[in-house]
């Protein structure tokens, strides 16, 4: 975050091991006064296992943002003849991806640029500034995404009033709809104090809304998920560039199997061929046999003390010289077989699945690279609502005291009485099975926590010196609240956060195994699930995979919470663990 | 301290009908409602709009589920108030407990046809009042009563449906169109405001039903005063002590009957709790006898290596999702694939009704029995119940015994020159134990529903494999039994941990 460096030594000036008062005077020595987060942060990057789990994190996050430029049955480059004789070249990848897609590869090439750049030095901006200003704008961005993907749905109903109806008749709906949801947002948004004059916060607000109705206008239209691509190369009809995984989390081999990692692709092809080719060949070795097989039973039949016996030995006696006779032939013609086969359906015209493939044949590595925006989104959003809703109510609660406390604690107390798991379950089996809904959800279930811890502040700091001047002069009852108090008193909260980003990962798991997770929507959870089945098989590659990569990600931000527990109250012992 | 605990105990009722409330309202809020889960549940599949509708009005008006959701919560919640209004309820020999009968919703769109609907009937006396000592005769005569006039209300509420369904057509047939829902059922409170047309096409349809319709009513009205007649004959035991006779009483809780399985919701919970608590009595002694060392250990060697490794070992088994723990103990150790040693799922072996207790020398050799077979279906649910738990509480000592190890008094032990072996064991962790004996009050009732998980990986019959399938079949009566019992048990456990704090500390006390 901010610098380490003494600001004092503009040379390379070796720093004392033990300064004198007088060296300090004369600014030997002297560390930059640093704010109490900034410090926190810097003795927690100073642990070895916390910057291990922040890299794990910053590559689920990596995975998160480019999975549809990495991972994409959709070619990034498509070339092919059209049947009057011309040539198309396109890029499917682009036209697939959706607005949040964009979006989010917008804001992270932007950010990149705004933290890479100078822009401390010509434009004054710190970090802090510039990471609000970035947050606000993902901030408005998503929302946007959020009310079109609404708008969308809705418009796209069966049954809709007159004025949608004639709305989505419209060939200019994409648009329209973007500047609507654009308006809005620049309503709200403009609210916000990323700049001092009016001017300034409304242009920001534009220039963002703009971008993001630009991306929502653009892909408005979902089209249909058809991946004829390979067909065409392998006719010969097209050239395609891939992407690095060629394969969509949604696009499902024609032939639907199952196959273990690093297999090829059209093993089951060739399977399929050498049984179709092998069983004649059994059949007519079987027949061959026949005559030899019943002289072998009969003789069988002379020493067995009974009829029933002796059917039986005779019946033992036809199948092994059978046996013996279709293993002769699978000895001699498998091989060969197999040759043909090769030739035939040669190794290596499509990539391989290098993680296998689940059930009905989608690609292992390409959901668990599209999961990861799941568990990086559910874990962030769903936490952030639990705090804003959470610090509110505690406040309230901590603030006020008598009878609004008692009245509050009772709905604090509801989500202490029944188990968290049990009421996210009944939500999540009777609310539409979608991200949004299943991130709020968790936010709204598990906030009791933050209004617990901060609860408990309040009631220590209301009655501290600073809070009653801020109350003296007169100050709103917001800014009391919220700019005085709250500073003081939301560092438990922050710290347990962590925690409940974790817990919030494993919720989501938990939930997308028992098959109320988010509908169309690659999550680790989901794979989980189907690596056992009510048969009993289990497929090892889809447990082992994504449920180390749940168990990683969870990991990596319960050390994080306890490193920065440790880091700024060593006595803090009160937080969950 | 009383004033204390009763202000508890009573702040407890409006945290329970919260509670419940909100699970009532989030069924309620389920797409197509429990009325089309329900049909769905029973397999049927009509694809016809009018048959379908039919269907779920039978289904809607056998549990109630007509009526507002705020009535219905009502009616739930006098059903479990152990305060009751109204005349009280009688026992069958079955041990069913019936209600008066319910009265008759009137017909709908009556005004079209009629000036006053048909008056309801005074309640048909029974003529040979049945023998006191012979209960045969009395059940017959009740279900008699009672099944009459289920059948005379089923015959009704199908008309009814029918007429609505006409009632559609017709509201479709005079451009009216968009009074009509997805299910063909008409706006009523906007249709009856239009005069008839009685030239339209489909008026004939709708006159068709209306005459079933009110037949209907009427044989439903008679059939409920011969129904009335003998509830009010009292012929069975009433249910629960009357306070001011047929008005109030007190009764117990009654907790409805499940809407899937048709049985009595206490026997279900019945049959499942003890799988549950078999599981969670044998996993937490195993947890507190692992947990309760590594966290004295962990302590007593603050800052070194044991510590440092104990904490690592914590941190990674608290985030080991359960799901992941299950199916790889499942795939690993269970499945046929690899290991095989341990059963698939389940609760007992299928012959295991011809199995001794415990195991025994047969003349087929070593044979299990009962007690073992138990033991070996529950060994990975019960290790997949631990692993978590473990983590937590070793935390918890280990941060309760450092929390001592600061104190005054043992740093005068230590000058002293007391014994560290008598410091740890004698001083600290005595006084250690004290938030983990009140822990477990509060955790063990969350455990009641905290296995859902595992039990539904491990196919366990216990509570958390019925709530899933309540859930599922948005069997709203078992779901809200669960909560209920749930919520009480946690709530006076949380009371509880807060009294034996008290009694245990003098330095607390509650005013």
């Amino acid at each position: 975050m901010t610098s380490t460096q003494p600001s004092s030594s503009p040379g390379p000036r070796p720093e004392p091991a033990s300064v004198t008062g007088v060296q300090l005077m004369q600014g030997i020595g002297v560390r930059e006064a640093r704010g109490f987060w900034a410090d926190a942060w810097s003795s927690v990057l100073k642990q070895p296992r916390a910057v291990l789990s922040l890299t794990w994190i910053g590559l689920v996050a990596f995975f998160a943002v480019f999975a549809p430029v990495l991972a994409s049955g959709h070619p990034v480059w498509f070339t092919e003849k059209l049947a009057d004789g011309s040539q198309r070249a396109w890029s499917p990848l682009a036209s697939s991806l959706s607005s949040a897609d964009i979006l989010l590869l917008v804001a992270t090439l932007v950010a990149a640029v705004v933290f890479v750049l100078p822009i401390k030095k010509w434009m004054g901006w710190t970090v802090g500034r510039r990471l609000g200003l970035l947050l606000a704008s993902v901030g408005q961005g998503a929302v946007m995404v959020v009310v079109a993907t609404a708008l969308k749905g809705y418009l796209e109903q069966r049954e809709v009033p007159p004025w949608a109806a004639a709305w989505r008749a419209r060939p200019g709906l994409p648009w329209e709809a973007a500047a609507v949801v654009g308006a809005l947002s620049v309503m709200i948004f403009a609210w916000l104090p990323t700049f001092r004059t009016l001017a300034a916060r409304l242009s920001f607000a534009v220039l963002v809304a703009v971008i993001a109705g630009a991306a929502i206008g653009a892909s408005w239209r979902t089209p249909p998920e058809v991946f004829s691509y390979r067909q065409k190369v392998d006719a010969g009809q097209a050239q395609a560039v891939w992407t690095l995984v060629p394969w969509s989390p949604v696009q499902r081999g024609t032939n639907l199997r199952l196959l273990e990692p690093g297999s090829d692709p059209s093993t089951p092809d060739r399977d399929a061929w050498i049984r179709a080719e092998f069983r004649p060949l059994v059949a007519a070795a079987r027949e061959k046999a026949g005559p030899e097989a019943e002289k072998a039973a009969e003789a069988a039949k002379v020493d067995a003390p009974s009829p029933r016996a002796a059917e039986q030995l005779a019946r033992e006696a036809r199948e092994r010289v059978l046996a013996e006779a279709e293993s002769a032939v699978r000895a001699q013609a498998l091989p060969e077989l197999e040759k043909r086969a090769l030739e035939k359906f040669p190794k290596g015209t499509a990539p391989e699945f290098v993680m296998g493939t689940d059930g009905i044949g989608q690609d292992v590595l390409s959901q668990m690279m599209y999961a990861c925006r799941l568990s990086i989104s559910i874990g962030l959003v769903s936490t952030g609502l639990a705090v804003v809703i959470g610090v509110t109510i505690g406040a309230i609660m901590g603030y006020f005291g008598g009878w609004i406390d008692t009245l509050l604690f009772r709905i604090v107390e509801i989500f202490m009485a029944i188990p968290v798991l049990f009421l996210l379950i009944v939500a999540a089996a009777v609310l539409p099975r979608n991200t949004y809904v299943m991130m709020m959800i968790i936010g709204c279930v598990t906030w009791t926590g933050a209004a617990r811890f901060t609860r408990a502040e309040f009631m220590r700091l209301r009655n501290q010196d600073f809070v009653q001047a801020a109350q003296a002069v007169g100050l709103p009852l917001r800014s009391v609240l919220f700019k005085h108090m709250l500073p003081n008193g939301v560092t438990p909260v922050l710290v347990d956060a962590s925690f409940a980003i974790a817990a919030a990962i494993q919720i989501e798991a938990v939930l997308s195994y028992l098959a109320l997770g988010p509908a169309e929507q690659a999550s680790w959870g989901r794979l989980l699930a189907s690596a056992t089945n009510e048969v009993g098989e289990f497929k090892w590659w889809m447990a082992i995979f994504p449920g180390f990569a749940i168990f990683l990600t969870a990991l990596s931000y319960n050390i994080l919470g306890e490193a920065l527990r440790d880091a700024i109250d060593p006595k803090l012992k009160k937080a969950r663990v | 301290m009383g004033t204390y605990v009763l202000r508890r105990l009573l702040l407890m009722i409006p945290t329970l009908i919260g509670i419940t409330f909100l699970i009532f309202m989030l069924i309620a809020l389920s797409p197509g409602g429990i009325g089309a889960a329900l049909r769905a549940a029973g397999g049927s599949m009509q694809a016809d709009v009018g048959s379908r509708a039919i269907q779920e009005a039978y289904l809607e008006d056998r549990y109630g589920l007509d009526s507002p959701v705020v009535v219905q919560y009502l009616r739930w919640l006098h059903r479990i108030s152990p305060v009751k209004f109204g005349e009280r309820a009688q026992i069958l020999p079955t041990g069913e407990v019936v209600g008066q009968p319910r009265a008759m919703r009137e017909p709908p769109m009556w005004r079209w046809f009629l000036n006053e609907l048909p008056p309801e009937p005074a309640p048909v006396a029974l003529e040979t009042a049945p023998d006191e000592k012979n209960g045969e005769a009395r059940s017959r005569a009740w279900s008699l009563a009672s099944n009459g006039y289920a059948r005379a209300r089923s015959t009704y509420v199908a008309s009814r449906a029918v007429f609505e369904q006409r009632l559609g057509d017709y509201a479709k047939a005079i451009g009216r169109g968009d009074l009509v829902d997805y299910r063909n059922r008409p706006d009523l409170g906007a249709l009856s405001k239009l005069s008839p047309d009685k030239n339209s096409p489909a008026w004939a349809e709708v006159e068709k039903a209306w005459d079933a319709t009110i037949t209907a009513y009427r044989a439903g009205l008679d059939a409920r005063a011969r129904a009335l007649g003998v509830f009010e004959a009292q012929l069975f035991p009433q249910v629960g002590l009357p306070v001011i006779p047929g008005a109030v009483s007190v009764a117990l809780p009654d907790l409805g009957t499940s809407f899937a399985r048709g049985r009595p919701v206490v026997d279900l919970i019945a049959t499942a709790l003890p799988v549950t608590l078999l599981l969670n009595l044998i996993a937490f002694p195993i947890v507190y006898l692992i947990a309760i060392p590594c966290g004295m250990l962990a302590a007593v060697r603050q800052g070194r290596w044991q510590d440092v490794t104990l904490g690592g070992v914590f941190v990674a088994l608290w985030s080991i999702p359960t799901v992941w723990a299950g199916v790889l103990c499942l795939g690993y150790l269970a499945s046929d694939q690899y290991l095989g040693a341990f059963p698939v799922g389940g609760l007992n072996d299928k012959d295991a009704a011809s199995f001794t207790f415990l195991p025994t020398w047969g003349e087929m050799g070593f044979e299990r029995g009962f007690l073992l077979d138990t033991l070996w279906h529950i060994a990975l649910p019960v290790l997949c119940l631990v692993y978590g738990g473990f983590a937590v509480l070793s935390k918890q000592t280990r941060a309760a015994m450092l929390e001592n190890f600061n104190a005054d008094y043992v740093r005068t032990a230590k000058a002293k020159g007391v014994e560290q072996k008598t410091i740890v064991f004698a001083h600290v962790f005595r006084n250690s134990l004290l938030p983990l004996i009140t822990m477990f009050a509060t955790v063990f009732p969350a455990t009641l529903a905290g296995s859902v998980v595992i039990e539904r990986i491990f196919s366990v019959p216990g509570m958390g494999s019925m709530v899933i399938e309540a859930i599922y079949l948005r069997d709203r009566e078992v779901l809200l039994a669960n909560t209920l019992m749930i919520a009480a048990v946690n709530l006076l456990a949380l009371l509880l941990a807060d009294i034996l704090y008290a009694l245990a500390d003098p330095r607390i006390s509650y005013k």
